[in-house]
């Protein structure tokens, strides 16, 4: 549920690298609520920091099952202490498992799929499609092709 | 100065092998330092480093008169926002040199887009380099604002 005289409570998750760097050019956007981090590596606790609690959740992809696991499960419960409102994610599997979790504990879904996705969107990006709220891509022609998705501009 | 890297992650010596066969044969004049990751490959031609200091990296990409490098999202762009023409070789999944080919797409949409040239393999690359010279990079526009608005302006709905 949605507290209406409190600031909501956001969740923000992306892999280390390009997906973290794109994610924090949205920064004015959710500023005055208040976040927390989901990341996949120690190197980016300090800079995160600022922006709230930082969850370091290790790194992972579908190529290792196992570690996806590892990373669904602590998510799970990171999402269950937390139960954030929103759950904002620029990628890539580390977003999909926290942003299918956040939906299912009842938060909105903001997802922005990464500027390198030129000619379609990312495996993740196509699962977080049917659950999100707001799917933004940084190419208009990807706008077109799919159904659910909407193109406001490029981040980087 | 003709700067080439190859990004942080990984090296890339398929492109620094073959920058260093193009010196040989006397096809570029300028000097050259490279970038170019934890490599068992030692340019005969150029000095190099495997990593830089970000304070160092940015300052060799602003003395470069261009520059040449992998496809990567994060060279791209501060050699865009640098005005420096770029010439990029995408990594390819067929050499183990990225698990997929999302190089190759993103360098071929830039290229479209008049920001950058692309040599899509080793051969293109004499040609490439001739071109790196006189190529005037399109600038690039970017509106991070309007991504902004359109998540705050959900944000706000929701509160």
């Amino acid at each position: 549920m949605i507290r209406s005289t409190e600031r909501l409570k956001i969740c923000l998750v992306a892999s280390a690298g390009g997906h973290t760097s794109q994610l924090l050019e949205l920064s004015e956007s959710w500023s005055g609520n208040h976040t927390f981090w989901i990341t996949t590596a120690s190197a980016l606790r300090e800079m995160l920091s600022k922006y709230g609690q930082v969850y370091v959740v290790g790194e992972c992809n579908r190529e290792h099952p196992l570690r996806v696991l590892r990373v669904l499960a602590l998510c799970m419960s990171i999402i269950i202490r937390q139960r954030p409102d929103v759950v904002i994610s620029a990628g890539a599997a580390v977003g999909c498992i926290t942003c299918f979790l956040g939906w299912l504990s009842g938060a909105k879904i903001i997802w922005l799929d990464s500027i390198t996705n030129v000619d379609r969107i990312s495996l993740s990006g196509r699962m977080v499609r049917y659950i999100a709220d707001v799917f933004l891509v940084q190419w208009p022609e990807l706008a077109q092709k799919y159904s659910k998705v909407e193109y406001a501009g490029e981040v980087i | 100065m003709i700067f080439l890297t190859v990004g942080t992650q990984f090296p890339f010596d398929r492109l620094v092998r073959a920058i260093d066969g193009i010196i040989d044969d006397g096809l570029i004049s300028e000097t050259l330092f490279a970038q170019i990751g934890e490599s068992s490959y030692r340019p005969r031609n150029f000095g190099s480093a495997a990593r830089l200091e970000k304070k160092v990296f940015d300052e060799r990409l602003k003395q470069a008169s261009s520059i040449i490098s992998h496809a990567g999202m994060g060279t791209i762009t501060m050699a865009l926002s640098n005005h420096k023409p770029l010439l990029v070789m995408p990594r390819l999944k067929r050499y183990h040199e990225v698990v997929n080919d999302h190089q190759v797409a993103i360098a071929r949409k830039f290229a479209e887009l008049g920001h950058i040239l692309v040599a899509y393999d080793v051969k293109d690359l004499p040609d490439g380099i001739k071109k790196l010279k006189n190529f005037i990079p399109r600038e690039r526009k970017i509106n991070s604002e309007a991504v902004v608005n359109r998540i705050r302006s959900f944000l706000e709905s929701l509160g």
